[in-house]
């Protein structure tokens, strides 16, 4: 039996995918007014699926190898103030959080954030032998694998895998092109999304019969879709096929969730609203969808969102300012969006990087690839603070030039599988790691 | 290994195998003309392209020392007043984005309509390896440069490849290469080329990428901040210990160091085998082709005369198992339904939208291809382009107020830009083709696939088209579209 159809409205939403051809040469805005005006349009859907209230986490990953040292100041510290004659946040800039660290101005919604309660700072993050080059360095962090060892599934995927086999596919929703390696598993799991207003298949004309014939080319008969299908890789990851399966295979299996999963997340697109204005980037805009996605009651577990541009190989302080200070304002505006929706206390944020970066400052005001760094966790329930030794800058404490880590990042991971998605850590990380006290 | 293909199996499969990997697919007449040609014709009249003449004129604008660009850089530099200075660096950037979307179109009307398909082919895939950003690079005549670098040698020695787009501003740039100074190198380019351009991550320490960092100093742009400029007093003249060997060495000269070790030539045959043919390539493959790349003092041209003659590049699991790329689904399906290429900004949404915005790459390691093409949300994007090319759209301006619809008027040409007609049915099938359902749908699987639908998306096209009689042209197009939103259409 066929689900039931949703409306057609060809000429609204068909225009107004192509509609963005626009933003090519013109300012977004103008663009924009194609979504408002169609906007009106779209409403009279369904209805919204039941809200759960399990637990939500949203991984942000920040591309190309965020600087620790300039995002969590140790602005006591006379060996950074020798190694980064040109780049260094001068003391009297930091936002202190103790004694000998502070963050970088440019992040002063995380000074809010700690100051509220809700943000801990782990320091000097990392894992043995690390690797500096972005795109194994991120495989490592998507996989939780050794240095040496080559998964292709990741430790998300793994998640779904032991606590979640054959759920919705909308139980991890990525904003964005490429669906991350964290996500591949041998029973693929989970949905790409960046326009939910076009997330559908469009028929054409007054009738429904394109739709249907549609609809009917992927009919299962019941809602399970079974274990076939291939896995998916991202922007960094090694992109293969799992155990021989076929490119068809993996379409096929991409298509149906697709059919089964944009029913509801444009019902919910249209239904929900956000409490609070957003800055107008690109990560705010990726998380103000999240926010309605939430407030819409999917049985998301996971949202993954992307923040690119962290390579500062050349004039640092003019490009992670910049993109420190867009992450800090569009996460403090999330935290707030899901406090006036009651939803704060469902929702933990963790962000990630591939590496820090080296301790010297380069010949180009920019830094080169290095090794340990903090992460941020942000929620409700998050007990603020800093944990973690701070790490040493003293030139006979750093291996080839770089930081040496004190915390596993998969210590950070088990963490969060055990006390916040509520789930064993081994099964998925393959061994024991410690956990950390990251929650109040 | 690598033996040519039989006279006897060269036939419609395999000749339509050739037009959609070495070129961009086409017509059933295309294959028909290149099946007629024989397979040693059909591979040459592809790989020798140079006795074809291609007079694709360049961009207006992409011509050394634009003048209109001198003189805008000029009135910046002589700009006394903030506010003036900030209005002609928006003039700037709105000129770059301009020159940008028109840069990106003329490369895909080239690679659609133009006369050495295959050279295209190569120059995109030069582009997706030694990949450079339009995000970081910003002028755009660095970036035409470079896509001519990657035309002129596409085929040639792959060792002077690497020099000529290494010592490339838009590269320098990209890799801050420009900015490396003598004494405190910048690592960007040397860890690069070394991973992601000719030996692959495993096949270098951490020392050799510092040590050659010092080699490619003295790189630079010149001062009219255009061209490639050799600064002799910004490069490190002094010993460098590079995989055990120690030397004054120039950064040509590690290079050269880099590309004589075996695994470059493993490392490029691999990728140019993965792009061409086969997403997981059997290792004994790669062996052989490697060592004939070696032997062959890595000559490019001859690598892919042995690819695309090879028995194993026409292996019955490699034909119709490739995702298409966004450029190869769009050119394609404008090829097979003989309709001209969408106007420049829906060209360049659709093919933005599905992961391939051109001179853009996600990162430095180019796209990746295969299963990374495919997400839920652009597997429904391509159904939906797929509308749009086959029963037309016309994208309706809003209703906008003064300047603003100046602006929007002047880019669309008043709206004409932002319609595609719907095809013209009749004209792409005979009237025995169209007489009857079962007819229609043989014939257009045989044009938009070379191949058969699984079984129950068949019998739902089947069904479709059986309740309707006599078929009507919208009917048609519906079913042509069906199609297209399947998982056998996004393979090739």
């Amino acid at each position: 039996m066929n689900p039931p159809l949703l409306t057609t409205r060809r000429d609204f939403l068909r225009t107004t995918l192509l509609g963005g051809a626009l933003t090519w040469t013109v300012p977004s805005f103008v663009a924009q007014t194609f979504s408002a005006l169609h906007a009106a349009a779209d409403g009279s859907l369904t209805q919204i699926a039941t809200g759960k209230d399990a637990p939500i986490l949203v991984l942000i990953q920040l591309a190309g190898g965020n600087d620790g040292l300039n995002a969590v100041v140790p602005y006591t510290n006379d060996f950074y103030y020798k190694a980064r004659p040109t780049i260094a946040i001068p003391a009297d800039q930091a936002l202190h959080l103790n004694d000998t660290l502070g963050l970088n101005p440019a992040i002063a919604g995380f000074k809010n954030l700690f100051d509220a309660g809700h943000l801990s700072v782990v320091n000097g993050v990392g894992y043995p032998n690390p690797n500096r080059s972005h795109f194994r360095a991120t495989e490592i962090w998507q996989t939780a694998s050794d240095e040496d060892k080559y998964l292709t599934d990741g430790w998300l995927g793994r998640y779904f895998d032991n606590a979640c086999a054959g759920c919705d596919p909308t139980v991890a929703i990525n904003i964005g092109p490429r669906l991350p390696q964290a996500f591949a598993s041998h029973n693929p799991t989970g949905i790409s999304l960046e326009n939910p207003d076009s997330y559908r298949f469009m028929g054409a004309g007054q009738n429904d019969d394109e739709e249907l014939a549609y609809r009917s080319m992927y009919a299962t008969g019941h809602e399970d879709t079974g274990a076939s299908g291939g896995s998916i890789s991202m922007v960094s990851g090694t992109v293969t096929l799992q155990n021989g399966q076929s490119a068809v295979d993996f379409l096929e299996r991409t298509a149906m969730d697709a059919q089964l999963s944009s029913d509801k997340i444009r019902a919910i697109a249209g239904k929900t609203k956000n409490n609070v204005v957003y800055p107008g980037s690109g990560l705010s805009r990726d998380l103000q969808l999240v926010a309605r996605l939430i407030a819409g009651g999917l049985p998301t577990r996971i949202f993954y969102v992307s923040q690119g541009g962290y390579d500062t190989h050349t004039n640092q302080r003019g490009g992670q300012d910049g993109r420190l200070k867009e992450l800090g304002d569009s996460v403090k505006a999330f935290t707030d969006d899901l406090t006036a929706m009651g939803m704060f206390d469902r929702v933990m944020i963790m962000t990630f990087s591939e590496f820090g970066r080296r301790v010297n400052e380069n010949g180009s005001r920019g830094t080169d690839h290095g090794a340990a760094a903090p992460m941020f966790l942000v929620g409700s329930k998050i007990k603020s603070g800093l944990l973690g030794a701070e790490p040493s800058l003293a030139p006979a404490d750093l291996k080839d030039g770089d930081i040496q880590f004190n915390t596993d990042f998969r210590s950070v991971y088990a963490s969060i599988l055990q006390n916040w998605l509520n789930t064993p850590s081994v099964p998925i990380l393959g061994k024991q790691f410690d956990t950390l006290p990251i929650f109040g | 290994m690598l033996e040519p293909l039989p006279a006897a199996q060269w036939n419609q499969t395999t000749a339509a195998h050739l037009l959609n990997r070495a070129g961009f697919g086409g017509s059933p007449q295309d294959v028909e003309n290149l099946h007629k040609m024989g397979l040693d014709r059909a591979v040459s009249w592809f790989v020798d392209y140079e006795r074809i003449p291609d007079d694709t004129p360049a961009p207006d604008w992409a011509v050394d020392l634009d003048p209109k660009l001198m003189a805008l850089r000029e009135a910046i530099r002589n700009a006394a007043d903030p506010e003036a200075k900030r209005e002609l660096q928006r003039q700037q950037n709105m000129t770059e984005n301009t020159q940008m979307a028109d840069l990106r179109y003329w490369w895909v009307r080239r690679m659609a309509l133009g006369p050495r398909p295959f050279l295209e082919k190569m120059t995109l895939f030069w582009h997706g390896h030694f990949a450079t950003s339009f995000e970081k690079v910003r002028t755009p005549y660095f970036l035409w440069f470079q896509n001519e670098t990657f035309r002129q040698n596409a085929t040639g020695n792959f060792n002077q490849l690497l020099i000529a787009v290494s010592e490339d501003p838009a590269m320098l740039r990209y890799l801050d290469g420009a900015n490396s100074n003598k004494n405190k190198p910048n690592e960007n380019f040397a860890r690069e080329v070394m991973e992601l351009f000719t030996l692959g991550e495993g096949h270098y320490t951490e020392q050799d990428i510092q040590q050659a960092a010092k080699a490619y100093t003295g790189w630079g742009i010149g001062p009219d901040k255009l061209h490639y400029e050799y600064h002799p007093k910004n490069h490190d003249d002094g010993p460098k210990t590079i995989f055990g060997q120690t030397g004054n060495y120039s950064g040509e000269e590690v290079l050269n160091m880099i590309c004589a070790k075996p695994e470059c030539a493993e490392f490029i045959s691999k990728k140019l085998w993965r792009f061409f043919v086969q997403d997981q390539p059997p290792q004994p493959i790669i062996d052989a082709l490697a060592a004939e790349f070696q032997k062959h003092n890595l000559d490019l041209k001859h690598l892919m005369n042995v690819i695309f003659r090879s028995k194993e590049f026409y292996a019955p699991e490699v034909i119709r198992a490739q995702i298409k790329s966004p450029v190869q689904w769009l050119i394609a399906a404008t090829r097979q339904l003989q309709a001209a290429l969408p106007t420049q900004p829906m060209t360049l949404v659709m093919l933005g939208s599905l992961g391939e915005e051109l001179f853009q790459p996600p990162n430095v390691k180019g796209w990746d291809g295969g299963i990374a093409w495919i997400t839920t949300n652009n597997l429904l994007d391509r159904y939906n382009f797929a509308a749009a090319l086959v029963e037309g759209e016309r994208v309706p301006l809003p209703n906008l107020k003064n300047r603003m619809k100046g602006i929007m008027n002047n880019l669309t040409e008043g709206g004409d830009l932002m319609e595609i007609p719907p095809t013209d049915v009749k004209s792409l099938f005979t009237p025995d083709q169209l007489n009857t359902g079962d007819h229609f749908l043989a014939a257009i699987q045989e044009r938009f696939l070379n191949d058969t639908l699984k079984p129950q998306r068949l019998s739902s096209l089947q069904d479709f088209l059986k309740t309707r009689s006599p078929i009507e042209e919208a009917d048609m197009r519906k079913a042509i579209r069906l199609l297209m939103s399947t998982p056998e259409y996004q393979l090739t």
